[in-house]
This record gives C-alpha cells, structure tokens and sequence, in this order.
C-alpha cells in the first residue's frame, strides 16, 4: 500500500495526493500533524519531518512532488 | 508518439490571474485549458491570512483559489497540474504548447506564469535544500516545533512569515542585508514577540553543517564582524522572480524579466497575452492579477471572434 506523509495544509502534499488518485492508485494519508505514530514514521524513513514522504516499503521514498520519481516508485511495486 | 490536442484557449499558470483567465473563457464557452508546472493557486497557496481582497475580511489562500477553481472548472476549464510544458512556440499560428505527454495547439496563450521565490544565491544552497534550507514556511514550518529558526529578507512575506513561524520556533531571527521593507503593522507584531530577534543591516554568507543545516555564518555590515550562528533551519524569503524562461526567447522581456505588455494585457505576438505578476506594470496586487485575468480573457475572445469570422 502506498503511504503519503502529509499534513493538510501542505500545498505540494495536496499535489501529490491528487496525483496519485488522478492516476487511480489507492494510499493512505498519514498525518503527521494529527499522528504522533505517523510523525515517528516519517522520521524513521527520511530522517526529517519534511513532507510529502510519499513509500511503498518504508525504506524507499520520494520527497516532495516529483512525477518522474513516484512513477518509478509505484512501477517498482 | 505525443497526442495533438487543438484548444481555444491555453492559459499558462494558475493562480488568480490565469484561474480568473480560466473561469471568464470558460463562461464564454471556450474551450479551455489551464496548465501549471507547479502549485495550483501560486504564490497565494501558502498564504496564511488575505486580509486585502474584497469581500473577506480573512481569508487563506488555498480557500480562496479552491473555490476559484471550482468556479472555473464549472464553467467548463480544465486545470492540468502534472503534465509539465517543456517548450512553447507563440509566434506560429496557431500557437503550441508541448508538455510532457501532449502537443496542443492553440488558437490564444495566456501567460499567467506569475514569480518564482528567488533562490539563496550560495553554493551551498542545493546540498542543504530541503534539509534545513526551506522556501515554504506552511509546507515545512511544522518541522521546527521547538526549534531554532532564522528567516531570511526584510520585505511583507518574510516578515509574514516570521510572524507566522513563531508559533512553532522556541527562537526566531530575523535576518535581513538592509532595513525593513515591510508593512508597518507586521513589523510591530514580529518587534512584540519575546522570541524573536530583529538583525538588519546582517547578511547571510554561508551554510554549515553535515547531512542537514547546523548553523550560518553571518555579516554584521555594520561592525564588518562575522559570526556563526546555530540554527536549526532557515527560511528563504528574499523576494521573487518572474516565471519567463519558456518565454524569453520570443516575448520581449522588461529588465526586471518580466513580460512586456500593455494595460490590455496583449503581448507583441497577436493572440499571447500576459496576466499578473508576470506582466510589467507598477501595481502587482492579488487585485490586479484578477483584473489582469479578466481582461485578457475577453479581449481574447474578442480575438477569437474575429480570427474565427
């Protein structure tokens, strides 16, 4: 399952989030905002609480809006 | 193979010039396509409180473009804002557009490609980017709850936002190479605030640390003495530039970069116009770029009307 580390107002996290549906695949918000447990998670992957942390794994990540680089995230699934 | 798409109307950018751009064609029924590269909405997306456009006492930035949006998408636009414009040519007829994945061919171009934020012009900018180094204060302030922040620039949005990061820092500088060019009113409430500390006449000459930012290197311009400085991160708010790269080579430019074009937004090439902070003019307001959108937009269906007779 796809995981998008993210906060509500965060402007590039929305453009992720609507990538992803504009291209049919299913994630799951994690907000580290209203989630301690996702902030901790955020943190373990990227060392930082910078967002959009957009995984599949939890090891390999994408930081920030980068279609080339999520395109090749999800085709590795 | 990229697929040829013809449209009436390519609107580059949008923000409040080219969504009001989008959502007057729209209402005039043209068919109609608003491209961005980057964050729908521009640099009002990040923008915490609008307290200058009519008829909202407040109001945030990403409430005030979704709700444009929504208004121009009903009228029939539609907003692209993954499929990336690579090159444009304007001066064929018609005129096209070749993004990522589509070649479109356009009838009219509206560039409302509005101001980048200017980068921190130090060599160690790019290494530090995103790790300490930051130019969204709503995107990536969160990350400093407790922590020791510096913003960089003197001008309304650093010191909006400073204003706004002290809610998360526990200490916050000001840093800026001359004196304050902001707002009276915002300059009061970042001097009220016991976290913070003002540095003007300072300039920012280097960054320091291993993966991410640990401290600055600092001028006093004054004393002429160099310090350094343990942050935790800095934002970067020294102004903006505009948005005209694809642009330049066939679009006269102003000094300052921006596109050159009349009060009825028409550009030299017939057909191109130019809405907002992209075009040069004197008064750049979230008012004028709504103005700017609207008069291109009926001054390019006006073109249309007569292209099409």
């Amino acid at each position: 399952m796809v995981k998008v580390y993210s906060f509500e107002s965060c402007p590039w996290c929305t453009k992720v989030k609507n990538y992803l549906k504009a291209r049919g695949v299913e994630f799951e918000v994690r907000d580290i905002e209203l989630s301690e447990e996702a902030a901790k998670e955020c943190l373990k992957i990227s060392g930082d609480l910078t967002v959009p942390v957009t995984t599949i794994d939890g090891v390999n990540y994408v930081l920030g809006f980068d279609k080339r680089k999520i395109d090749e995230l999800l085709a590795a699934q | 193979m990229k697929e040829h798409v013809h449209k009436d109307v390519v609107i580059i950018g949008a923000g409040m010039a080219g969504l009001t751009a989008a959502l007057y064609c729209g209402r005039m029924n043209l068919d109609t396509l608003v491209l961005e590269n980057a964050i729908i909405g521009g640099q009002i997306a990040n923008a915490v409180a609008i307290e200058n456009y009519p008829g909202f006492v407040s109001v945030n930035g990403r409430d005030l473009i979704a709700t444009l949006q929504t208004q121009a998408e009903n009228f029939g636009a539609v907003v692209d804002e993954f499929d990336e414009i690579e090159r444009v040519t304007l001066k064929s007829t018609p005129k096209i557009i070749e993004t990522q994945e589509k070649i479109y061919a356009a009838d009219v171009v509206i560039i409302a490609s509005g101001m980048n934020r200017r980068k921190l012009p130090l060599p160690e900018e790019k290494k530090f980017a995103g790790r300490g180094v930051h130019y969204c204060e709503l995107c990536d302030g969160h990350a400093y709850d407790g922590k020791i922040i510096a913003v960089i620039g003197g001008g309304n949005a650093a010191v909006d936002a400073a204003n706004f990061l002290t809610k998360y820092a526990k200490h916050l500088y000001l840093i800026h190479r001359s004196e304050f060019r902001a707002d009276e009113i915002s300059q009061q409430r970042l001097r009220a605030n016991d976290k913070v500390t003002i540095m003007l006449q300072t300039e920012i000459k280097a960054l320091r640390g291993d993966k991410r930012l640990e401290s600055i290197e600092i001028l006093d311009k004054i004393s002429g003495v160099t310090k350094t400085l343990a942050v935790d991160g800095i934002f970067v708010n020294i102004g903006v530039e505009p948005n005209t790269q694809l642009f330049k080579d066939e679009l006269t430019l102003s000094a300052s970069g921006r596109i050159v074009a009349g009060e009825d937004c028409r550009t030299e090439i017939a057909g191109v116009f130019a809405a907002g902070d992209v075009r040069e003019k004197e008064i750049r307001q979230l008012t004028t770029a709504a103005s700017d959108g609207t008069t291109a937009a009926l001054l390019a269906e006006k073109y249309l009307s007569k292209l099409n007779q």
